[in-house]
Formats: C-alpha cells, sequence, structure tokens
C-alpha cells in the first residue's frame, strides 16, 4: 500500500534539496541551520525513490504501531480484526495526509536519562503547585516572561513546550514565532537557568548538537 | 504487600487530586488555575494509575493503564496551552 499521489510533491524536502517555504514557515529563523539537516544523511540514491521508500516506511512503522495498540487493547482475539483491521490501515495513513514536519530520532540513553528526570520533575511541579494551594498565603506573584526558543521547529519545540508546563511554577502559555512565553506563579523565581537545563535534555532527547548559539 | 503498595499510590494520587481541585477553587486568575490543574492533577493520576496497574496484575491491563496516563498527559498539556493562549488573546470576561 502506498501514498496518494498529492503527498509525493513533499517527498524531496527531505534531502538536500531547498526546503518548501510553505512547510518551514516563517518562524525558523534565517540564519539558524534548516532543522532537516540535522538528521539529514546524504542522499546516495535519487531523490524520487527514497521519497517514496521513506513514505512506505512511515506507513509500515505507522501500522506496526497501530497493530500492537489494537493488540495489546483486544488481548490478541482474532475477531477484532473485523474492525481493527481497517482502522489500523486508515489510522496509519492519517499521518501522511498532515503536514511534514521535519525528521527526528530519539538518543536511547537520552530517552532513558530524561524520562527519569521527568519523574522526578513532575513530582516537584505537583507538590509546588500543591503546597501553594493548601498554604494560607499562596505565595503568587504571577506574570508572564518571554524566553527565545533555540530548538529546531516539530518534535523538540512541542516536548520542549509541554514539559515546561510539568516544570514547578511555569506554564507554556503562547509560542509567538521563535518566543515562547511562559506564564509563572512567582516571577521572583528565576526561569533561565532552569529552561537552559531542560533545553539541553531535549537536545539528548533528540540527539542535537548541544547548543549552537542560533538566532540569539 | 503488593496490595498495600498499589492502596497508598491511589490515597496519595487522591491527595494530589484534592491539592488541584482546592488550587483551582483558591488561585486568583485563569493562568495560575492552569497550573494547579496540570501539574497537581498530572500527578495524581499518574500515581492512581501507578497503583492500578500494580494491582491489576496482568501485564495487558497495565499497559492499557500506561496508555491512558500517556494520553491524558499529552492531552492536558495541549489543552492548557491552547487555554491559556485563548485566554492570553483576551477573550473577553474570562475570570
Amino acid at each position: 500500500m502506498r501514498a496518494t499521489t498529492p503527498l509525493r510533491e513533499s517527498a524531496p524536502a527531505r534531502g538536500h534539496l531547498p526546503p518548501r517555504p510553505d512547510i518551514l514557515a516563517p518562524h525558523i529563523c534565517a540564519d539558524g541551520p534548516e532543522p532537516t539537516d540535522t538528521n539529514a544523511v546524504p542522499a546516495l540514491r535519487p531523490g524520487p525513490r527514497r521519497g517514496r521508500w521513506h513514505r512506505l516506511r512511515r506507513w509500515l512503522g505507522a501500522v506496526l504501531v497501530l497493530a500492537v495498540l489494537l493488540g495489546m487493547l483486544t488481548g490478541w482475539r482474532a475477531e477484532s480484526l473485523v474492525f481493527g483491521l481497517p482502522a489500523v490501515v486508515l489510522g496509519a495513513m492519517l499521518p501522511l495526509l498532515l503536514p511534514r514536519v521535519p525528521g527526528w530520532r530519539l538518543s536511547l540513553r537520552g530517552a532513558l536519562a530524561f524520562a527519569l528526570w521527568f519523574a522526578v520533575q513532575s513530582v516537584r511541579g505537583a507538590v509546588d503547585v500543591a503546597r501553594r494551594a493548601f498554604a494560607p498565603d499562596m505565595g503568587l506573584r504571577p506574570g508572564f516572561r518571554p524566553y527565545p526558543l533555540t530548538l529546531p521547529q516539530g518534535a523538540p519545540r512541542v516536548m520542549f513546550a509541554n514539559t515546561i508546563t510539568l516544570l514547578p511554577g511555569t506554564l507554556c502559555a503562547e509560542i509567538e514565532g521563535d518566543m515562547l512565553i511562559v506564564h509563572m506563579l512567582d516571577t521572583r523565581m528565576a526561569l533561565e537557568p532552569e529552561l537552559a537545563a531542560l533545553e539541553g535534555r531535549i537536545r539528548a532527547l533528540f540527539a542535537l548538537p548541544p547548543n549552537p548559539e542560533l538566532c540569539q | 504487600m503488593l496490595e498495600g503498595f498499589g492502596a497508598i499510590l491511589i490515597a496519595m494520587g487522591a491527595v494530589f487530586f484534592v491539592a488541584g481541585t482546592v488550587g483551582l477553587l483558591r488561585f486568583p486568575d485563569i493562568f495560575c488555575r492552569l497550573h494547579a490543574l496540570t501539574k497537581a492533577d498530572g500527578l495524581g493520576l499518574a500515581l492512581i494509575a501507578l497503583g492500578v496497574a500494580l494491582l491489576a496484575g496482568t501485564a495487558g491491563a497495565a499497559f492499557r493503564v500506561a496508555l491512558v496516563w500517556f494520553f491524558v498527559a499529552i492531552a492536558s498539556a495541549t489543552c492548557s496551552h491552547l487555554i491559556a493562549r485563548y485566554a492570553r488573546h483576551g477573550a473577553g470576561g474570562v475570570p
């Protein structure tokens, strides 16, 4: 099963050809490295074949994930395939209809370290906010702070924004271009060191080079 | 032993849910309330899910509980971001 034709045109963006302007939207900083470059391998094959193979691999990957999910949810019963099989096949095609995002990969060691750190931080954040909720004087001085984004577009940024919400006292309120608007429960707390540390962990998680000082 | 541990985890999770609700009622504006809901309820759900997975015993049930936690965690962070953005754009009259 292959993807439908309208998607084929987006395939060359994967190689070293110039990125399509409508995919890498105006948020991207002008002088920073192009995000797809961080993961792109030298093009050994001509563009179209590579793109087709890439889409097939993406689709098969989605089929595998959905099939395992279905199996675990239904206890591997054969009769669940009546509805399950069409659902898996169609569900796996959904990512192909969405706009392309820059590719990314995870580092296993980074992921393990991140999971552990994530657990500790979510406990810290929850204990902090629970203490404030029960304290007579909640110790609030809420306000917004901007924070410049240096992570590449796509999964790393989404991960960054969502994890900020779990850190003690911070909440990702909005992303305006390359600027993140963070809401703080107490603006007297230091923001930059915490977020810079988180950024370093996200870079380790996605196997990105350590802070190349873009956009600053 | 395992049952006791699971029950303790579930009780702790309930405490965090109560804390999140108290924060929702006491905090002064919508953004502070989002802090209470995302963080305290997020950990509350994680603890309850962990306790339930311990009590459930089978790997299949534990996996299903883990899935529930995973999707709720993503949805809660995304929703709080969307609500905050909507409130910032002056959706007038949001307390």
